[in-house]
């Protein structure tokens, strides 16, 4: 036998050998944002959904089943998302599930993973993903295979108008509260901006026309002076944190008396200390029931999750952090029961995810918040906790010590429930 | 050997047509068409993945050639080609949802309303030049990108809209399989119709414009008309591009259609090089296939020694990008007139071996 013969052949071994390994474990594709423009709240997110799945593999993975997890980060590009589904979707490694990312590639991808029977978790909360069959009376197409774990961004927006109108009548305002929409002329912060502002004047608000503001860091003076002398008691930010950020500071230099109300991706404990006291007494919704430091059953596993990453276990998780973990346990459920009701197939996974009702994954007891998802109505929280951040004094030190020493602090005001009305049904 | 080649040396051409042929030899006729011949077969043999890239190098090519009619050819600048990209995907989605007309007619169609709007923003070309000109496209993608989010009979605002897939005799062409050769079939048509305007009367009045468009105008050349037309065409190819995008995805977003889509369209004519038909395809597959590479090699990387020692961990992904960057800077400074210019000096070698001159 040559040399040549005994590479070859051990080649071809380990080939084999590899292929009959990974024929036995579950694909599962991770599409993560960590070099793109929304990457400064996609790096803790995906860090999260990753840590998880790597824990889960590590306790036994799915019934004893291994995940064989890929995250590939797409750089926010719809393009590259499109062509990495493409990848997960054929052959033979046909992924079972994907935990994905942002609104145009996931809105992009809804009629595939519909076709191809993919169930994909998303980090997009678009309310027009919360109507699987396309029934919704506001003309949603059908998203049966998309998920994911938080409220919609419409729902979000409907809880914080909720408190506000509370909050008016508390504070013993005069008159109509004047409430605006904020946010770049796009897809993402749009998606709740007709839905909010419809129920802000069922609740009695008056609606001012809504003041752009571009998705990326800038100075955005005129808008604060616009918000100013409009007089706006309540204004909505629908950006993520880096632009959020600047609108705040100018704002906080014009002086401009208003509450702003945060995006679920638009406030977290890094925003909070890039923006300093600007960040004092905005309001968000965060889609756990407990942040990191929190007290709750819970939290142990989610301390030990963030030890795949840091094994020093002294790392300070942001919120998306854990809501990136809760949103991948919700994935490993519905492949348990898939598992057990003949294989982890996409089909399967998605009958997994109907099987309960208020539920939270085992061992997040008190971090996950309940919830439902039916094959007629993908919305599965109703009941949104709103936190308010707390910044005082000089947020020059680590997101870590900062919060140890209570500079910065999420404080949760109010748990608000949001009604499954059929006419909010995709909206 | 001797008989493949090709043409024999000196100029024994006694026709016009002769000198503009498609096709120098037979030889070179046969091997275009076994290629095409071959990309037929792709779908056989390759899986979704390699077949969505190529359908990407399809679509965006039908577009890059476009910008290169109008950049390469005719020597004006556009900087809002995405935009007309976009206008191309938004027509057709417009056009078969609103009015029911059939996916495979609303694709002409959208080209043409692409073409009455580049023609639109083209006029501005009738007067300025250069930077001047480059600043008015600026602004065709901004208007059009805010027209895109607010024009909601039209596009769907922000929320986007739906696009029908590809039927053609109630055959839906919904799979990467089948839609493969929609697209190929479009791209063969729209290069083939680029090559001919090329050898045709107003295409060489397009080259004449941008040699020199004072000994053009001269000649007698009417350069508003010429200048215009090149939008025009320009535009036409973006919007077939475009709406060949719109049905393959079955869904069109505002946010695909930004300033820096639009560089990425100048990139490609630029690597691939200016005023070449195949240069305009070769550009393309290059910008598409590169982050792809680029991405197995941080793959690869991930995990291994190198990263352990260099303790790259998050930064990988930043490495490719940067790679992305770096590979395209390298690729202007050695290779300045692209890859088609490279591919003739191949084909000399080859031609010359073993003599160099």
């Amino acid at each position: 036998m040559t040399m040549k013969t005994v590479l070859l052949a051990s080649a071809a071994v380990v080939l084999l050998g590899t292929g009959a390994a990974n024929a036995q474990k579950i694909p599962v594709g991770h599409l993560a944002d960590q070099s793109g423009a929304t990457s400064d709240v996609g790096v803790p997110f995906g860090q999260g959904v990753a840590d998880a799945l790597a824990y889960i593999n590590k306790n036994g993975g799915v019934g004893g089943t291994q995940m064989d997890v890929e995250t590939v980060d797409y750089g926010y590009q719809a393009p590259r998302a499109i062509s990495q589904y493409k990848k997960w979707s054929s052959g033979s490694g046909k992924v079972a599930a994907i935990q994905g990312w942002g609104t145009a590639d996931t809105e992009a991808l809804t009629g595939f993973v519909g076709k191809d029977e993919i169930p994909y978790y998303s980090g997009s909360y678009s309310g027009h993903l919360t109507d699987p069959t396309g029934n919704g009376p506001h003309g949603s197409k059908p998203a049966p295979y998309n998920f994911f774990y938080g409220p919609s961004y419409s729902d979000g927006l409907r809880a914080m108008l909720m408190w506000a109108a509370e909050d008016w009548k508390k504070k013993g305002g005069s008159g109509k509260p004047k409430y605006v929409h904020m946010g770049a002329n796009h897809p993402y912060p749009n998606a709740p901006k007709e839905a909010g502002e419809q129920l802000a004047k069922e609740l009695g608000f008056d609606v001012l026309p809504a003041v752009q503001f571009a998705l990326t860091p800038g100075d955005y003076t005129a808008q604060c002076l616009t918000l100013k002398q409009a007089g706006a008691n309540y204004a909505y930010l629908g950006n993520t944190a880096g632009s959020n950020i600047s609108v705040l500071k100018a704002c906080q230099t014009v002086g401009a008396q208003v509450q702003f109300m945060g995006n679920v991706w638009g406030m977290d404990e890094n925003a909070a200390k890039a923006a300093g006291s600007a960040a004092n007494g905005v309001i968000f919704p965060v889609r756990t029931a407990a942040i990191w430091g929190g007290d709750a059953p819970g939290m142990k596993i989610v301390k030990e999750i963030s030890k795949v990453s840091d094994a020093a276990g002294t790392a300070y998780r942001p919120v998306h952090y854990v809501s990136g973990i809760c949103s991948a346990f919700y994935m490993k459920e519905a492949m348990d029961w898939a598992k057990q009701n003949g294989g982890v197939t996409g089909p399967n996974i998605r009958k997994g995810m109907y099987q309960k009702k208020d539920w939270v994954p085992a061992g997040l007891e008190g971090v996950c918040v309940p919830s439902t998802w039916t094959e007629t109505d993908h919305r599965g929280m109703d009941k949104v906790n709103l936190y308010r951040a707390n910044v005082s004094g000089d947020t020059g030190g680590s997101v870590d010590e900062l919060v140890k020493a209570g500079t910065i602090k999420l404080e949760k005001i109010a748990t608000v429930d949001v009604p499954r009305k059929p006419e909010w049904l995709g909206w | 050997m001797a008989n493949i080649s090709l043409i024999p040396c000196g100029d024994f051409k006694t026709r016009y047509a002769a000198d503009t042929t498609i096709f120098p030899t037979k030889t070179s006729r046969n091997f275009a068409i076994l290629g095409v011949a071959l990309l037929l077969l792709c779908p056989a043999f390759m899986d979704r993945y390699w077949l969505n890239l190529c359908i990407q190098i399809g679509y965006l090519g039908i577009a890059a050639l476009g910008l290169n009619i109008l950049v390469g050819f005719t020597g004006q600048i556009s900087i809002g080609h995405a935009a007309f990209f976009g206008f191309g995907a938004f027509s057709s989605a417009w056009l078969s949802n609103s009015f029911g007309i059939p996916v495979a007619l609303a694709i002409p169609l959208a080209g043409v309303m692409t073409t009455a709007v580049g023609m639109l923003f083209g006029i501005p070309a009738a007067r300025l030049k250069g930077l001047y000109l480059a600043i008015a496209t600026l602004a065709a993608q901004y208007i059009l990108q805010d027209f895109f989010s607010r024009a909601d009979w039209f596009t769907g605002g922000t929320a986007g809209t739906i696009a029908e897939p590809f039927t053609l005799f109630g055959y839906a062409f919904d799979t990467d399989e089948s839609f493969f050769y929609v697209v190929l079939v479009y791209m063969v048509v729209m290069y083939i119709l680029a090559t001919n305007l090329m050898r045709s009367r107003d295409g060489r009045a397009l080259v004449a414009v941008r040699d020199h468009y004072l000994s053009a105008e001269i000649m007698g050349i009417n350069l508003t008309k010429y200048r215009t037309m090149s939008f025009g065409i320009s535009s036409f190819y973006a919007g077939i591009g475009g709406a060949l995008y719109a049905h393959y995805l079955q869904f069109v977003s505002v946010e695909g259609f930004t300033i820096l889509f639009s560089i990425q369209f100048l990139g490609m004519i630029i690597i691939g090089g200016l005023g070449s038909i195949m240069g305009s395809l070769m550009g393309t597959a290059f910008m598409v296939l590169l982050p792809e590479v680029m991405q197995a090699i941080t793959t690869a990387l991930s995990g291994t020694a190198i990263d352990a020692a260099l303790n790259l961990k998050d930064a990988i992904a930043f490495l490719r990008e940067m790679a992305i960057g770096l590979v395209i800077i390298l690729f202007l400074v050695f290779e300045p007139d692209g890859l088609a210019h490279r591919w003739k000096q191949i084909k000399a070698y080859w031609k010359l071996y073993p003599f160099s001159h």
